[in-house]
């Protein structure tokens, strides 16, 4: 330091120092603001759980816990909610398996249209599947007239086959990109020296998708247990722990019970997190040799086209007759019961304000989250500072926690001051920037391994200071990780539901908590309406997303790959 | 290149963001907890006569109560219009209102108004029992005239109401049918009933559009939106039945906290007013000010005999007791 102030003009010093000092230590300054932000918005609503579920008037207790363990009706929300994510996780990754390997490997003529299908449950909020599933196969359904069904939709049935349709996409996601960037020269070569397509795929395919498969699984798992709205609408009487922990926050302000539920809720995605990471290490096999090749359209064998075929079918139709029937449901007076076709709820302008204010959270978290996702990845990458793995850790972590306990935390946390947040717009926002981070910061991560730390050297060595590097540099390197961060934080949060439902503060709607409200209200035409709306709107915002994205000179379809590194 | 380029679409995002945010001044944060269509009725109503925009979001009685509860003395609104009777004397006793001696509610029965002022009652409603015309029709069922017809087996899972946990309404179900027919065989009643009951909603409106939809037979439910379903051509029959059905009133307080003291005051004002009272007897609500309301006409129902303040004292104890038997058993 001393030296550096001896090279200029002594009454500059101080600035200099200052200069110098920040040229040398921003990254490390840098790290510690961003640790502190995590620390503050997802450690510590976390932490805000876990003590409240521990004390009551007294001091600290078990006797909330004791009360869980001890009462049949909870124990049982438990073991549903278990069963329920590992029936959706397995069914999920199957189906999820056979569309992804139909769109890469197989008849070109069947991959577009699929994948679309296959995309199609993200633009929309989960709890769409149960309007839909309502509309066919409530007690009044339509297919439950036509053909006499005896069967009762509300109850685990019910709950599981929403919940499936509704998060097959994050695991198609997951594993066709996996499965596009994999190298096929691998498989062509098996396929060469004849061994069968079964053989192929249970010992090379399959084998290479396991971090991707993985990671699918563990997705759907937490999702699947932690947004609740297809649970509460169509669970009846059958406990579940995400819709139950709802109910006793907003509906009974019993707080201490509540935050029980969320503590066990998250203790089986906190164990599948690191069992995820644990079996990722040591399995970090590269076959990625330059660009994802696209592979050649191989003849599949019938034994397993068909049945491939066979389930992406069925899914695939389940999917475009629930979208079907929604937006039916929008154009009809009551739908099942008068059957007249009608543009009241779509000119119901009621929901216009919360689909507004849903667009301008959504922005937000995705602005805000992408910029800390850039951030983040850059300082992990390029720190030089102990403990760097742990931030990694916790920045991933955030979509390994359900959405209901980052919601109760946030409440819990953010409700006196010094840090009152509730009941302003920032509170909605904040919590999906640290939910979603991991997107962000993975796509950051793995863009920064791809750029040689000599362009950034050379830029320092020739004068450049570590503002201008970065910002003329590092910055446009990473902006397709911005924008893979950007358009996941951004898609998610408009239709998430499970922690924003706790957020939402009068004369503040969001859309998602809107539709769910009516939904379960019974006005199955105003929620169809204004979940159409909503997807028309997403719909809209990544075509020009993607045209701004095109613009800039990435590729699309790189930018897509990125999201689920 | 791309940094500008970066730059630029920073901006316009922000601004796209920031753009529109700047609010009118007249608002107001409130608590409502009607149906969400009377909600935005009522929300129209002041918004013509004032010039005030109320901005809420629709939760159900027993949701505003907790909210309520977890954010004193923090309030996140600037006042209630349209809460419970167990959270209008609990905002009292607790001081987290203040008294407004409103010159437009002079002369109000004294149940519509509190001696001190603190709450005012802007409408009482009830439940009634409904049944979806068509379903019946084809079981060949009639609809019953007494509460205790429920209790027969052939209704089993065919009868949906609301939670007394979340919804206003069924705390008034409950409080009702413990004043009916005694605690001890009032609980007896409930449990019996549970039996036939499919599941209990979360608002005490959504039996009626759930009947209203043959999803279900039978709900008991909320009377605020039957008579415009019924209007918007649902096959619904609703009764009141021979023992009589149970009120609660809709109260809205003004917050302490609130920093807009001026406009809240105008709200209570106008709710005050006879025009007020018309418009909500339209909709089915029994008024302050005496109107000719829509759904029972010139006839009062018949009502259980209630004590609304030892209902909101007993309610945290009736919802333990509610959570001991209906929430323990493997069933």
């Amino acid at each position: 330091m001393a030296e550096a102030g001896s090279f200029h003009v002594p009454r500059f010093g101080v600035r200099e120092r200052v200069k110098a000092f920040l040229n040398a230590e921003l990254v490390n300054i840098l790290a510690a603001i961003l640790f502190l932000l995590l620390v503050i918005f997802l450690l510590y609503p976390i932490l805000a759980v876990l003590i409240k579920s521990i004390k009551d008037p007294e001091g600290l207790t078990l006797s909330y816990y004791v009360k869980f363990f001890t009462k049949g009706y909870y124990f049982r929300s438990l073991t549903n909610t278990l069963l329920l994510g590992l029936i959706n996780t397995v069914v999920c990754l199957i189906t999820a398996f056979c569309l992804a390997y139909l769109t890469t490997r197989g008849p070109l003529l069947l991959r577009k249209p699929l994948k679309l299908v296959a995309m199609m449950p993200l633009i929309a909020p989960p709890y769409l599947f149960a309007i839909s599933l309502i509309i066919l196969f409530g007690h009044n359904g339509i297919m439950t007239k036509a053909f006499g069904i005896k069967w009762s939709l509300y109850g685990f049935t019910g709950v599981v086959i929403a919940q499936t349709l509704a998060f097959i996409p994050l695991a198609y996601l997951m594993i066709e990109n996996t499965l596009r960037s994999l190298n096929p020269n691998l498989e062509e070569s098996a396929y060469d020296l004849g061994a069968s397509e079964i053989r192929i795929i249970r010992t090379i395919t399959i084998p290479l998708l396991a971090p991707g498969i993985l990671k699918a699984g563990l997705l759907v798992f937490v999702m699947t247990i932690a947004e609740f709205g297809n649970a509460a609408i169509l669970g009846g009487r059958t406990p579940f722990l995400a819709p139950d922990t709802y109910t006793m926050i907003i509906g009974e302000a019993d707080f201490e019970m509540g935050s029980v539920l969320s503590v066990i809720l998250i203790i089986p995605c906190i164990i599948i997190f690191f069992l995820h990471n644990y079996m990722l290490t040591g399995k970090k096999f590269t076959t990625i040799g330059g660009k994802p090749v696209a592979s050649e359209p191989r003849k599949m064998t019938p034994l397993v086209k068909i049945p491939f075929i066979l389930i992406s079918g069925t899914v695939g139709m389940a999917i475009v007759v629930s979208f079907g029937m929604v937006l039916l449901a929008s154009f009809t007076r009551i739908l099942g019961v008068n059957n007249e076709l009608v543009l009241t709820h779509i000119l119901n302008f009621d929901s216009n304000l919360a689909i507004y204010n849903s667009i301008k959270v959504s922005l937000i978290a995705a602005f805000i989250g992408a910029m800390v996702g850039t951030l983040l990845a850059y300082v992990i990458v390029r720190g030089k500072f102990f403990g760097r793995s742990f931030i990694e850790m916790i920045s991933l972590s955030g979509f390994a926690l359900p959405g209901t306990v980052i919601g109760i935390g946030y409440l819990l946390a953010f409700n006196a001051p010094p840090l009152k947040l509730t009941g302003g717009i920032m509170i909605l926002a904040l919590n999906s920037v640290f939910r979603f981070l991991a997107v962000g910061v993975e796509a950051g991560i793995s863009k920064l391994h791809q750029i040689n730390i000599e362009i950034e050297e050379a830029s320092a060595d020739l004068g450049a200071n570590f503002m201008a590097t970065f910002y003329k540099i590092v910055l446009p390197l990473m902006f397709p990780a911005f924008i893979a961060g950007f358009i996941y934080t951004f898609m998610t949060t408009l239709v998430s539901l499970s922690a924003v439902v706790f957020l939402v503060s009068p004369g503040f709607e969001l859309a998602a908590v809107r539709i769910f409200d009516r939904a379960v209200y019974g006005e199955i035409g105003n929620a169809s309406a204004t979940t159409m709306k909503l997807v028309v709107i997403v719909i809209f915002c990544m075509v020009i997303l993607n045209y701004i994205t095109k613009k800039t000179g990435f590729d699309v379809s790189q930018k897509k790959g990125s999201v689920a590194v | 290149m791309k940094g500008k380029f970066i730059f630029t679409v920073a901006a316009a995002i922000f601004s796209l963001v920031f753009f529109v945010s700047q609010s009118p001044a007249q608002e107001i944060r409130a608590y409502m907890g009607l149906s969400p269509e009377n909600n935005a009725k009522v929300v129209s109503f002041i918004k013509e006569k004032t010039g005030i925009q109320i901005l809420q979001t629709f939760q159900s009685f027993g949701e505003i109560e907790a909210k309520v509860k977890s954010e004193a003395p923090n309030f996140n609104a600037d006042m209630i219009t349209g809460c419970g009777s167990p959270l209008a004397f609990m905002a009292k006793k607790n001081q987290w209102v203040v008294p407004y001696d409103s010159p437009a509610w002079k002369g109000v029965a004294p149940e519509f108004i509190d001696q001190d002022k603190y709450w005012f009652n802007i409408s009482n409603f009830s439940f009634v029992l409904v049944g979806n015309k068509n379903k019946l029709q084809e079981k060949g069922y009639a609809m019953p005239k007494s509460w205790k017809e429920l209790l027969d087996p052939k209704w089993k899972d065919q009868i949906v109401m609301s939670s007394p946990l979340s919804s206003g309404t069924a705390n008034m179900i409950r409080f009702a049918f413990l004043a009916l027919y005694g605690e001890e065989e009032g609980w007896k009643f409930l449990q019996a009933l549970d039996k036939n009951i499919h599941h209990y909603t979360r608002s005490g409106n959504a039996p009626t559009d759930l009947v209203g939809r043959g999803e279900f037979l039978l709900g008991i439910t909320s009377d605020e939106n039957v008579k415009k379903r019924i209007d918007e051509g649902y096959p619904l029959i609703w009764s009141v039945p021979q023992e009589g059905i149970g009120y609660d009133g809709t109260f809205a307080l003004i917050f302490k906290t609130t920093k807009k003291m001026a406009e809240c005051k105008k709200v209570i004002d106008v709710m005050g007013t006879p025009e007020f009272s018309r418009m909500m007897a339209e909709i089915g609500y029994v008024t302050p000010r005496p109107a000719e309301n829509k759904l029972y006409g010139k006839v009062t129902p018949k009502y259980i005999k209630l004590d609304l303040g030892y209902a909101a004292e007993m309610r945290p104890k009736w919802n333990d007791i509610w959570k001991e038997k209906f929430r323990t058993e493997f069933k």
